[in-house]
């Protein structure tokens, strides 16, 4: 592979758009999640959570990089990173606002040498973090050869050299009788003045400061007198000058492509560890070939960061799929946490494939190439035939057969179709998916679904013994609620009640 | 540069107040001593001439010093003799007030109160108001320098310390300084502190700037060498000297004249404003150091000052005073005692109590209605606050210990209709009395427990009392509980160890009141039978 198609990202280096999001994406809510882990880093980084490895390989290259990455070193080399690059994307923003060449070409020097520092930087934090990922170490040799250039070396000379001069300027001003002129001085010796101030005033600890300092060009004074400075030190100036013509900006495609992707593992990772110190585990998924899908104390991220602020606590839960079983058919009562263990389901899965950590404590995920979702449009104003129809509209291409092995979700289809048709249609689906070997979890209120398909495990939402909502998935028989009563009862709305009452 | 003249080693700060002030206040009638205190009486020919209106920093400043205790003996007779020192040169503690005040006032005038809002407003204008506010301070503390050199005949040692702590504070040299200062930055307020520039006089600065370069060329690492204000002719734009002046000035090819373009001579004036702001936040300690000067100087002043007024209005309703003197706990002695507040307010001549209660810890008082009791417990109270912070006091003599913790529960009987709340608020509020008191306590009681039948209140306050009492309370109660009062003093006549005294107000054999306390024990008749009889009649 050539040097200048290296990414962190993919072992092959391939520039990929991804299309529009897949649907997945909004039934999971990832969009918020992915909100929240971006905010902050800038909009290109969105477009990295949107494409997800392609194969095992691909996988696992990531998988390695996030392994570095966790390791604290590399970590902390790399945010140093980014806080440097944010520093030379301030000095190319202050660039842009000046207005004369001569400064232009002293904000050039200025940013060259700042990103010139912050790789440097990040080369050395690097050489001590004991990196063993593919993708990082291929990027420290390459960073290595940059720094080794010719092209560099005097770069960096040239900037040394130019900035020490203008920082070894000093004059004197003299402001009178409504005249300003210029002095050169080498040692304008100690400032009585300020001393004698300090002496009178207590020694409050302030600056002279410029003035004009908010303002990043050149105000006419400064302007004024830097034109008087240039008739002392022509030689200089003309020098200075001549650099702005050049552009002396030091970048390579490699870097460029490096900068804009890293962002997707800092991104996770910041936020992971902002999310561990609250109490929130997240766990590497094991990813081998042939062992069973499960997880232990496995949660909903987007619920997880909208509860975050407000201290709410979230129902974890446990899973495996046994020898043989494909599918989880999940009932239960209404708000029993149904929704939310589908959704927390193909996060790990999606997690999983982006190479990253999982919102869980432990967990095994095998490798799928794709996910598949169907959630029901609840707020749609189609009812009826018009609704079944927008279901199995979505559902068709969903079950074309080159899909094969992805992992499924499917959240309450044929709501409004007729028992009896709900539940052969039903069948059906299961049986179609199980039979393109993909995995996956169907929500429903079917509870006839839960029986008496292959491959397929029942799952229910629990209640406690008061009938409150427990939020915990556990395997077990479907049956029909009776939790009914207990809330019929608290808002006394029972037979005698509503005698007494009315 | 430090005032110290309420405390010998610092000046107030966020002092800890007596817990439930407002109670105290309310109960004692203090506001209007705080207020009598404020107001000054004018004298002509040794006769009233007239009253001022109340001044309510005065008050104010009274009722912040005195509910906050002092701790030691020490530390009041360090008041007690800056209290007599000004008896003796009012004229003093009146100047340093309306010199403080003073220059609190026209600062004040000139937007102190607005410094958030100016922040926002014009930057020019709040600069030259902190030039002439550091003007203010200079000229008012010259004119305490002239007054203190004058002043003669001064012994108490917080006024001593405060003259010499002035003199070596404000030295001649300093001020010099500070008006050198001032007068380098004069051509930022042309001429504002000498009051007689010729009309045909500019002032013109002359500034010497060290800079060095960065950042894309701006200038930075300023150093200032030189600023002074330099009176020139003042010539018109355009006139013949101006452009002769101008001329001369333009030999030099090192320099360029800020006048002739509109954004440099903006700039320039830009730069004064930075220079000049630069040297006045320089001075920022300096000012800071004056200004809680003076603060501390009005706030203190106005104590003492308040002193004498109070001492003036006593005087005119023939209340005697004394500075009082401290013992030990379980003591407590005066002569006279008048309950001045009463005295000031009804304008009359009050009735004087002298008690000796030694190692006594408990006082109950029982007797007559109308018969002066409450006023009695009252005239103790207010004595104790009035001593403990440096005050004198309305007796011929008076002797206590000191209490870092007073606490009143008062219940005045006239509103005390029988009902479960009113008895329940008053234990709340005993409640919130037991949170905080403890050894070293003094708790005024005036009819606690009469919001429930005499015989519940009884064993209440019976309970409450012995608690209290051996957690090392002193307590002081007036009660109509009088199966309490004979209880308490069935268990402990003749035994003095116990520490239990029972006065009672004087009844005459007639019936009528004299308001003085008497040693009486306690008996089982409510004397608000006589009341009746003299009321009702049948």
């Amino acid at each position: 592979m050539k040097t200048e198609d290296f990414s962190i990202l993919d072992a092959d280096g391939k520039e990929r758009n991804p299309e529009e999001t897949d649907a997945f994406f909004l039934d999971l809510n990832l969009l918020q999640v992915i909100d929240k882990l971006t905010a902050g880093w800038g909009r290109d980084v969105r477009k990295y959570y949107r494409y997800m490895p392609e194969t095992p390989e691909a996988e696992a290259y990531r998988r390695a990089v996030y392994e570095d990455i966790k390791k604290g070193a590399a970590y902390r080399a790399l945010m140093a990173f980014t806080e440097r690059m944010a520093g030379v994307a301030e000095l190319r923003r202050e660039k842009e606002k000046v207005n004369t060449p001569i400064q232009k070409a002293v904000w050039m020097i200025r940013e060259a040498g700042a990103y010139g520092d912050a790789y440097e930087a990040l080369e050395k934090d690097l050489s001590e973090a004991e990196i063993t990922s593919e993708g990082l170490c291929r990027f420290l040799g390459i960073l290595r050869e940059i720094l080794a250039s010719e092209a560099y070396r005097s770069m960096k000379e040239h900037t040394d050299r130019v900035l020490g001069e203008i920082r070894g300027i000093r004059f004197l001003i003299t402001y009178e009788k409504d005249r300003m002129s210029i002095t050169l001085t080498d040692d304008p010796g100690p400032a009585a003045y300020e001393e004698w101030m300090n002496k009178v005033g207590g020694g409050e600890n302030v600056q002279l400061q410029n003035p004009f300092k908010a303002d990043t060009s050149l105000t006419e004074l400064e302007y004024a007198c830097i034109d008087v400075l240039e008739k002392k030190k022509p030689k200089f100036f003309k020098e200075l000058e001549e650099t702005a013509g050049r552009d002396s900006e030091f970048s390579s495609p490699v870097l460029l492509r490096f900068e804009r992707e890293l962002p997707f593992y800092l991104s996770f990772r910041s936020l992971q560890l902002e999310m561990e110190k609250k109490g929130f585990a997240f766990a590497t998924p094991e990813t081998g070939e042939g062992k069973p899908m499960e997880a232990k104390g496995l949660y909903d991220l987007a619920l997880a960061l909208t509860s975050f602020a407000s201290g709410r606590k979230v129902v974890a839960n446990d899973f495996h799929y046994g020898e043989g079983e494909r599918f989880f058919v999940l009932t239960g009562p209404n708000q029993g946490g149904k929704t939310t263990f589908a959704r927390s389901l193909g996060q790990l899965v999606y997690f999983t494939k982006m190479g990253l950590d999982v919102p869980a404590q432990s967990a095994c995920v095998p490798f799928f190439p794709n996910i598949q979702t169907h959630f029901s449009v609840e707020e749609s104003v189609e009812t009826g035939r018009g609704k079944l129809m927008e279901e199995l509209v979505r559902l068709a291409p969903m079950m074309e057969s080159y899909r094969r092995d992805t992992f499924v979700i499917i959240n309450e289809l044929f709501t409004t179709a007729a028992n009896y048709d709900a539940q052969i249609m039903g069948r059906r689906v299961l049986k179609h998916f199980i039979g393109l070997g993909c995995m996956g979890i169907y929500v429903t209120h079917l509870t006839e679904l839960a029986e008496g398909s292959e491959g397929v495990v029942s799952l229910r939402a629990m209640l406690d013994e008061n009938g409150v909502q427990t939020f915990e998935i556990r395997r077990g028989a479907a049956e029909d609620t009776a939790c009914a009563a207990n809330q019929v009862n608290k808002y006394r709305l029972t037979y005698e009640q509503l005698k007494e009452r009315l | 540069m430090r005032v110290c003249l309420l405390y010998e080693d610092r000046e107030r700060t966020n002092e800890e107040t007596y817990y439930d002030t407002a109670s105290i206040i309310r109960d004692l009638g203090l506001r209007a001593l705080f207020s009598s205190a404020a107001k000054e009486i004018i004298y002509e020919n040794g006769e009233v001439q007239k009253i001022e209106k109340e001044d309510t920093f005065i008050s104010d400043t009274m009722k912040k010093v005195m509910m906050v205790p002092l701790g030691s003996e020490q530390e009041i007779v360090f008041r007690q003799e800056i209290v007599a020192d000004c008896f003796k040169h009012e004229t003093l503690i009146r100047e340093l007030y309306r010199i403080s005040g003073d220059v609190l006032r026209k600062w004040t005038e000139l937007g102190r109160g607005f410094r958030e809002r100016m922040r926002q407003g014009n930057p020019v204008t709040r600069l030259s108001t902190d030039i002439r506010v550091l003007h203010l301070f200079c000229d008012a503390l010259t004119e305490i320098r002239a007054l203190l050199t004058k002043q003669e005949g001064l012994t108490a040692k917080g006024l001593c310390a405060f003259r010499e702590e002035f003199f070596a504070a404000y030295t001649k040299e300093r001020e010099d300084n500070i008006r050198k200062l001032l007068s380098d930055i004069s051509f930022y307020t042309n001429g504002l502190d000498e009051k007689d520039v010729a009309p045909e006089t500019i002032v013109r600065p002359r500034i010497v700037l060290e800079c060095g370069l960065q950042d894309g060329l701006k200038f930075s690492n300023l150093k200032l060498h030189e600023v002074s204000s330099e009176k020139s002719k003042f010539y018109r734009r355009g006139s013949t000297m101006e452009r002769i002046q101008t001329f001369l000035n333009a030999r030099s090819k090192d320099s360029f004249s800020t006048q002739e373009d509109a954004h440099i001579n903006e700039q320039t004036h830009q730069l004064e404003y930075g220079i000049v702001s630069y040297m006045m936040r320089k001075m920022k300690g300096l000012t800071d150091e004056f200004q809680t000067f003076f603060d501390q100087l009005r706030f203190q002043s106005a104590f003492y000052l308040g002193a004498v007024q109070l001492s003036q209005h006593m005087e005119r309703f023939r209340i005697g005073w004394c500075f009082p003197k401290v013992c030990g706990r379980r003591d407590l002695e005066f002569e006279n005692l008048k309950e001045v507040v009463m005295g000031i307010e009804q304008r009359v001549d009050v009735i004087g109590n002298t008690c000796s209660l030694l190692q006594k810890d408990l006082l109950i008082v029982t007797g007559a209605n109308q018969g002066g009791k409450s006023t009695f417990l009252r005239s103790i109270g207010i004595a104790q606050v009035m001593m403990q912070c440096g005050l004198q006091v309305a007796a011929q003599s008076f002797k206590s210990g000191l209490f870092p913790r007073i606490f009143v529960h008062f219940t005045r009987r006239e509103d005390s209709a029988m009902n479960s709340g009113r008895l329940d608020e008053e234990l709340k509020r005993m409640n919130g009395i037991v949170e905080q008191i403890g050894d070293g306590s003094l708790l005024l009681l005036n009819e606690s427990f009469a919001t429930t039948t005499e015989k519940e209140g009884s064993v209440i306050a019976y309970d409450v009392i012995r608690a209290l009492k051996e957690a090392g309370v002193r307590i002081l109660t007036v009660t109509h509980l009088l199966s309490f009062a004979k209880r308490v003093h069935e268990e402990t006549a003749g035994r003095p160890e116990a520490g239990v005294e029972f006065l009672s107000a004087e009844r005459k054999e007639d019936g009528t009141r004299t308001y003085r306390m008497i040693r009486h024990e306690p008996e089982l008749t409510s004397f608000g039978l006589d009341l009746y009889e003299m009321i009702v009649g049948r």
